[in-house]
């Protein structure tokens, strides 16, 4: 491919300007709790129509990219997870900013997805079509394995681990509830027809993140507890990014595996990547607890997800999450269809796509390097006034997304859920990675034994089954090996002495 | 003075007689998520309106849930004045109220009219052990063939169960979470069989990945002339999926007729078509009178089918 003549029309004044505004658009939609950048590139579609090929998907693009970044602004700052790809980011950035470093915690967390951003745009622009042939090893034995891998992330995650599993499990019923995936049967809707999708995803996670926070807030209020916090700083320390070197290459991997594979998505990759990030450390113990590394893991890995998202798109016309699917409609409304032939008919496009994707990562580290100190001032805000902010943002982003009453049922349930898991140690993120796991297990559960004709053996005869079958047992049984390990040395120490 | 003061009431006073409708944006509500098909159909539908019906602005709502129900339910029982509309869609509308979990039937639907209709392609997925409309009907006297759709009770499940029932066939239906989802396992050789659109057939069957088998329409179309039809192989059967507006019953009948009309001045358009088409929409123009005649054999036929499947009234 004749890659520098292809190249040259992204160079041009207005292409770049669109892309820096579709970013920075995007990563204001991304920061702002409710406003998805799902919703935020399929509003920007009809303002496409009039752009070159170019020019439009780049934008979109943009808008994905910063979108995916700007989730993390509002985990950090305000324990509300703007996207649900930056819900995993709560567990080490919030406690970041309430030690006073909101603007180290928010520049790792640009750092990280520069990086992860950059290191997937590269696969996309080397391997895109060979490695889109990957995505097509996955069917339901394969998704199912890959879910019941990722719940293990509950094991190492939650210090109790009986109350973890509690947390895990109670996750996976709630996930229940709506249509059975496979008969299409309504499940504990109790007669409500709001309930027949189940509970929307982004409002329950606001309610068990951000307004359970709320909650606690007001009574550290009640009792006088509440402080002033330090804003100040940029830039993470040396001994930062000594500490997260290894979480941010395993995050960018992880999250460009994950990205590949369609329907994952840059939740699931987050997760899987603290959760790598952790058992890998020499110092689990400080995840959690506002730990640079934890932060790198998860941004790094979602947004390698968006750029890795891209490769099956392009390569084979299948959207990895709903984002695509959405820029999908918009590249078809330009008149190119997605697919292998895009590649042999257009390659001006795909490769002016793998350029604008690189254009808009380095956009997107700019303007997030430069907003930094705008963000963080959030804090300086009386607590009492920013509780009542972070009240109202609840309810007008859980609405927002479908306009449906009973998004705020469920956003205040979950809120109230949030705040009496926390009060008795219950681990929120493990309910909220069975959340995202459960249905995915349970339908391709189901899909694959359907399509097995119930053999449970042929179901999991696959290699790549196979493989994630024993990563998952590796995973339940790597703590104990450890506590095992550990105590031998103990007690061989003693009898030394 | 005077003479303007005068002016300027009867200016006031006239106005309501001169653009007594619409004096304000009128809402399309769609009943799915924001970038899907039926959502950008509709938005270049309101594009098109606003640009060929003068001083009408259109704001176009995502209501999605529940299949749809959710989003038609909203439209069908909003204010009776024509500022709501619903984007009136197959599944909701034909499918959803037999199998239950809707408050709406089809007499609270009040009809504009159809804009598009969505062609269907019966086509074998990669690596399927049939590669033409003879051998699938073979093949499925020995086997159960797999057919993806994109939900128990989705639009294209009825369609395939419907074939089934005319062609004397059976099929073991997978169902998939949407259909992308559906297409990536088809892609991948997970399944045999899948319903799809022409569009996304054409560019799949040219990489080798989909082949067609039969197309659901009457006769053959430009874009597959090599496929055949049902019918022509001597099974009675076609169905298209369609795109519609809908409005609450009981608006006023002058506004009513201006919105019909002015939907036909908006399909008429050519950029509009030029933009459906590459979307792999097939657009047509339907009157109230046609459209309602449609929905209501389309429902029908999947009664008939609900019913076979033990679906009928399962979620009342």
């Amino acid at each position: 491919m004749d890659y520098i003549t292809y190249l040259a029309p992204l160079f041009q004044v207005e292409v770049l300007w669109t892309i820096a505004l579709g970013t920075l658009g995007g990563l204001i939609i991304g920061a702002l709790p409710g406003l998805t950048a799902t919703m935020g590139v399929a509003l920007l579609i009809p303002l496409t129509f009039s752009m070159t090929p170019i020019m439009g998907i780049n934008m979109l693009i943009g808008i994905y990219i910063g979108g995916i970044y700007g989730g993390c602004v509002s985990a950090i700052l305000l324990r509300t997870p703007g996207t649900p790809a930056s819900a995993a980011t709560v567990l080490d950035g919030y406690p970041m900013a309430q030690a006073g470093e909101a603007g180290k915690a928010l520049g790792m967390a640009t750092i990280a997805s520069a990086i992860g951003g950059l290191f997937a745009a590269v696969v996309l622009a080397t391997l895109a079509p060979q490695l889109a042939s990957i995505a097509l090893e996955f069917g339901a034995p394969e998704y199912f394995a890959l879910a019941l891998f990722g719940l293990t992330v509950i094991a190492t995650l939650s210090g109790d681990l009986l109350k973890g599993a509690i947390s895990g499990a109670l996750g996976i019923l709630i996930a229940c509830v709506g249509a059975d995936p496979i008969s299409g049967v309504l499940r504990y809707t109790f007669g409500l027809h709001g309930f027949a999708s189940g509970f929307s995803f982004t409002p329950a996670l606001i309610g068990l993140f951000a307004l359970s926070e709320v909650f606690t807030q007001m009574e550290k209020l009640a009792k006088g507890k509440s402080k002033i916090l330090n804003v100040t700083g940029r830039w993470p320390s040396r001994q930062d990014m000594k500490d997260s070197k290894s979480a941010l290459i395993r995050g960018s991997i992880i999250g460009t595996i994950i990205g590949i594979i369609p329907g994952t998505g840059s939740g699931t990759a987050s997760w899987i990547s603290y959760n790598d990030a952790r058992r890998s450390s020499p110092t689990p113990e400080k995840f959690g607890t506002g730990f640079a590394p934890g932060i790198a893991a998860t941004e790094s890995a979602n947004n390698a997800v968006c750029a890795a998202a891209l490769i099956p798109l392009l390569a084979l016309g299948i959207p990895g999450d709903v984002v695509t699917a959405v820029l999908m409609g918009g590249l078809m409304i330009q008149g190119l269809a997605p697919g292998p032939m895009l590649f042999q008919n257009n390659p001006e496009i795909v490769v002016g796509i793998f350029g604008g994707t690189f254009i808009a990562t380095i956009f997107m580290f700019i303007f997030g390097m430069a907003l930094i100190p705008v963000f963080s001032r959030i804090l300086l805000i009386p607590k009492r006034f920013l509780a009542v902010s972070i009240v109202i943002f609840c309810f007008i982003g859980s609405f927002a997304i479908n306009l449906n009453p009973v998004d705020l049922y469920t956003m205040v349930g979950f809120g109230v859920l949030g705040w009496a898991m926390q009060k008795f140690g219950f681990s929120q993120a493990a309910l909220c990675i069975a959340l995202i796991l459960g249905p995915m297990m349970e339908a391709n559960l189901r899909r694959g034994l359907l399509q097995t004709g119930d053999d449970i053996i042929a179901f999991a005869s696959g290699p790549i089954t196979i493989l994630f079958l024993v990563l998952t047992i590796f995973s339940i049984c790597w703590p104990m090996i450890i506590k095992f390990k550990n105590n031998r040395k103990n007690n061989n120490s003693k009898e030394m002495k | 003075m005077k003479k303007y003061i005068i002016a300027a009431l009867l200016a006031t006073v006239a106005t309501p007689v001169l653009a007594d409708f619409p004096e304000r944006p009128i809402q399309i509500i769609v009943p799915y998520g924001a970038g899907g098909g039926t959502d950008l159909s509709v938005r270049l539908l309101a594009e098109s309106f606003e640009r060929n019906v003068e001083g009408t602005t259109i704001v176009v709502r995502n209501q999605p849930g529940g299949g749809g129900a959710v989003g038609t339910s909203a439209a069908l029982f909003s204010r009776a004045d024509g500022y709501t509309l619903g984007s009136g869609a197959q599944g909701p509308l034909a499918i959803k109220p037999h199998i239950g979990g809707t408050d709406y039937q089809l007499e609270n639907v009040n009809y504009i009219g159809l804009f598009a209709r969505s062609l269907q392609l019966l086509v074998a997925c990669k690596d399927a052990p049939f590669t033409d409309f003879d051998s699938f009907i073979s093949y499925s006297a020995t086997k159960k063939p797999q057919v993806g759709n994109s939900g128990a009770g989705g639009a294209n499940h009825i369609s395939i169960e419907a074939f089934s029932k005319v062609a004397g066939i059976e099929v073991e239906n997978i169902p998939y979470g949407g259909s992308s989802d559906a297409r990536t396992a088809c892609i991948g050789g997970h399944i045999d069989a899948m319903v799809a659109s022409p569009a996304e057939a054409l560019a799949q069957s040219e990489a080798g990945n989909m082949t067609p088998l039969f197309i659901m329409e009457p006769e053959r179309i430009s874009l597959f002339p090599d496929t055949p039809t049902a019918v022509e192989k001597g099974i009675d059967f076609t169905w298209s999926s369609w795109k519609g507006l809908v409005a609450p019953v009981g608006i006023p009948e002058e506004n009513l007729a201006f919105l019909r009309e002015s939907l036909k001045k908006a399909v008429a358009d050519e950029e509009f078509n030029k933009k459906m088409t590459e979307l792999g929409a097939f657009v047509v123009y339907e009157d109230a009178e046609t459209f309602k005649a449609r929905v209501e054999s389309d429902s029908e036929t999947a009664k008939a089918v609900i019913t076979d499947l033990g679906m009928l009234g399962m979620n009342k």
